[in-house]
């Protein structure tokens, strides 16, 4: 399942983030986030605005098109 | 001694490089904050302190993180300070690890520990240490404590690490494989170098004494690539390294960090879920911009700053006034400095307290973290118009002075969302600007002055965002991307409230001292002299006789005086020279107000016209040197200038026309 099928507040864990733009997959490389993790999805903003997760204690904002490429699986 | 201050973003590098410099740098709770390299002189006369902007890793995506690495290829320096986040070891030790195999010597400053323990983390700074190889220093960058240890460490001998990582058979094959292919570049050192080759740094990667060689190593990289998924089909060199630094932090936090209590929910995310909230998001952030207005005017800013103007017109006039009697001054003496200087300086300076007001919110906002929250909430919106959130950063940061915020626009990635920016941030209304709404509102908008203000401020907002959908449709759009970090938020500290308050504030005072200072007498001049000698009446001076060929081109926006029209075209070098203009030209009676004078030119209308005009018309002089050095280029620079006065002419003709129409 994607991400953004979680409900917010719900946690999962990252199995793939091979979709996401090149940039935007660096970026999340940065702060740690990659295959494996723990992410919880917090929640979105409305009319399909960006989406807030938490991966390792911080908490990141991306696009939602962005968070519904990312792969994950219950925990 | 030259040492260089490296760190993730926002982990506090300007913080302590304030400390150890005793200077003064910007500081904010959001990524980003620093786009330039700085230098400062430490403490004790040890030798220089360079602050750079923050980076996660040495490949840089954005043109702020491109100085960071840059410096390491084309500086000289001695060592390295790092600066680490002890809330968020992990990510910050990926970095760390990438500094040591730099192979300068490093010292560590472990920061926030208070954040960490509030998380229930206890690191040990001994094992850290250890386990590196290089020493480390407790700090809490933001009170000062544990800066001294760090001068102090500066002090003695620094040691290059000896530290080296195994990055597993096929990388490390590759890695010695390439040193030997590199040609000796500025005595770096190579296995760092060829580590970065193959991670992919594009910063090394387009290093010109590697050009011959680019093609031969690339398509190594890719076999290598290959080579490493035979075991993985999804494996990338950039991964993989990133797997075996991940190994090696894993094990030492191991040995470094205690966890000893569970995470509770924090007040971080209790003040998130009402800010970012699905319906509150925008309405509190337009509710937050108007409180800070109704204090700014209503509240706080407007009463001194009339007690001030009292003063000046007052007390202040007559005073000088006696001196210069006393002194034996010549008339024309009297005249300069009555009132040419106490009239155009004291305009502008009587405006000091409603600035200082609105700089000390801005600050609030950028030190307690919600700046990155408004970022969040209004990606929505920017992405709408081709932008994304991260781009409303510069945009608030131009509320403050639009220099900075042109500058700003550094963080953000795609080149085309940052064009947009640089472009439209001068639309954000200034505070050089809030002195000629201030003026005007005091005049004409007594009741509704936080309102009338506000009004402009959106305004300005509407049309950059118009703008950007415009300009964004002409230009070929690449995919927009938008990330962002949440900082946790943080009681903002008396101390960096308060100079970054003054900070901010003093560029104003200190302008009024120079520019306006110099700009006023040349305006009084001009005014004073005509074809019919010294001492000529207002309206015969050469002034009236330039301008008045100009104000008919203002006629059908409502201003159609010459007064306005030189109001205007002094409002060129810098915003608050139209209050010194108006100041210098519209005879003031002693006790009176130029609020009161004006009120005889303008008309409620014809003045918000006026105000929507200085808003959008042109940016001033610094702002458009600022804007020719970020984008590089002069035909860009000229079509910023040429938009905004087309613009300003378009809306002031709407909202006057509009306005007679409808009976005002």
């Amino acid at each position: 399942m994607v991400l953004t099928e979680l409900k917010p507040g719900e946690k999962g864990i990252i199995t793939d983030l091979s979709h996401i733009d090149e940039n935007i997959q660096r970026r999340l490389l940065d702060l740690g986030v990659l295959e494996g993790r723990e992410v919880c999805y917090k929640c979105a903003l409305p009319f399909g605005g960006p989406c807030l997760l938490e991966v390792c204690g911080q908490c990141i904002g991306i696009r939602k098109k962005e968070a519904m490429r990312i792969q994950v699986e219950c925990s | 001694m030259q040492v260089a201050l490296f760190g993730n973003p926002n982990t506090g590098k300007t913080s302590l490089f304030n400390e150890l410099t005793g200077s003064y740098e910007y500081v904010g709770n959001w990524t980003g904050v620093t786009v330039e390299k700085k230098v400062g002189r430490l403490k004790k006369n040890l030798g220089l302190l360079i602050d750079l902007p923050g980076i996660y890793a040495l490949n840089p995506l954005s043109k702020d993180e491109a100085v960071a690495s840059n410096f390491l290829i084309e500086e000289e320096f001695t060592s390295i300070l790092n600066i680490v986040d002890a809330s968020q070891l992990a990510r910050n030790l990926h970095l760390t690890i990438q500094l040591m195999e730099y192979g300068k010597p490093v010292l560590i400053g472990l920061n926030m520990i208070d954040v960490a323990k509030s998380r229930g983390m206890k690191v040990d700074e001994k094992s850290l240490s250890k386990g590196l190889g290089v020493p480390v220093v407790p700090i809490i960058a933001r009170t000062g404590k544990g800066c001294g240890e760090i001068s102090e460490r500066m002090r003695e001998k620094p040691v290059a690490p000896d530290f080296r990582i195994d990055y597993g058979d096929v990388i490390e094959e590759a890695a010695t494989r390439i040193m030997g292919i590199l040609p000796d570049y500025k005595s770096l050192n190579k296995r760092w170098l060829a580590l970065q080759f193959l991670e992919g740094n594009e910063v090394i990667r387009s290093i010109s004494a590697f050009r011959p060689l680019k093609t031969e190593l690339l398509a190594y990289c890719t076999e290598v690539e290959n080579r490493l998924r035979e075991k993985n089909p999804h494996a990338s060199l950039k991964q993989e390294m990133f797997k075996k630094r991940q190994q090696f932090i894993d094990r030492l936090i191991g040995t470094a960090v205690e966890q000893t209590g569970s995470e509770r929910k924090t007040l971080t995310e209790k003040i998130d879920a009402v800010v970012t909230n699905k319906f509150l998001g925008v309405p509190i952030f337009i509710g937050t911009m108007y409180l800070m207005f109704c204090i700014t005017f209503n509240w706080l800013g407007t009463p001194l700053s009339d007690l001030l103007d009292k003063f000046f017109s007052g007390p202040l006039t007559d005073w000088i006034e006696a001196g210069l009697t006393k002194a034996g001054a010549t008339q024309f003496i009297r005249d300069v400095v009555l009132n040419g200087i106490v009239a155009g300086v004291g305009g502008v300076l009587v405006f000091v307290p409603q600035i200082f007001v609105l700089f000390f919110f801005i600050s609030l906002i950028e030190d307690s973290g919600y700046m990155a929250r408004v970022a969040m909430v209004m990606d929505r919106v920017m992405e709408a118009v081709g932008l994304n959130g991260r781009a409303f950063i510069p945009l608030i940061i131009g509320f403050g002075c639009n220099v900075p915020g042109v500058m700003a626009s550094r963080t953000i990635e795609q080149p085309k969302e940052r064009l947009l920016t640089t472009l439209l941030t001068p639309l954000m209304s200034c505070s050089a600007r809030l002195s000629v709404y201030s003026l005007f509102v005091s005049a004409f908008f007594h009741k509704y002055q936080a309102l009338v203000v506000l009004s402009l401020y959106l305004l300005g907002i509407v049309i950059a965002l118009v703008l950007a959908k415009v300009f964004s449709m002409v230009m070929k759009t690449e995919g927009s991307v938008f990330i962002i970090e949440l900082p946790p938020y943080r009681v903002p500290n008396a101390r960096s409230l308060f100079r970054g308050t003054w900070d901010k504030g003093k560029g104003f005072v200190r302008k009024a001292g120079t520019l306006i200072f110099g700009g006023t007498v040349v305006i009084w001049l001009i005014s004073y002299t005509g074809p019919g000698g010294l001492d000529v009446p207002v309206d015969k001076s050469f002034m009236a006789l330039i301008c008045k060929y100009l104000a008919p081109l203002f006629q059908p926006l409502g201003f159609g005086t010459w007064q306005a029209a030189a109001a205007l075209l002094t409002g060129f070098m810098a915003k608050e020279v139209v209050v010194s203009t108006m100041n210098v030209l519209y005879f003031v009676p002693s006790g009176a107000s130029l609020a009161d004078v004006i009120q005889h030119a303008f008309t409620p209308l014809t003045a918000y016209s006026f105000m929507v005009f200085i808003l959008l018309y042109i940016p001033c002089l610094s702002t458009v040197a600022m804007v020719h050095k970020e984008t590089g280029s002069g035909k860009v620079t000229l079509f910023s200038i040429g938009y905004a006065l087309t613009v300003a002419y378009v809306v002031s003709f709407i909202i006057y026309q509009g306005g007679r129409l409808l009976g005002f």
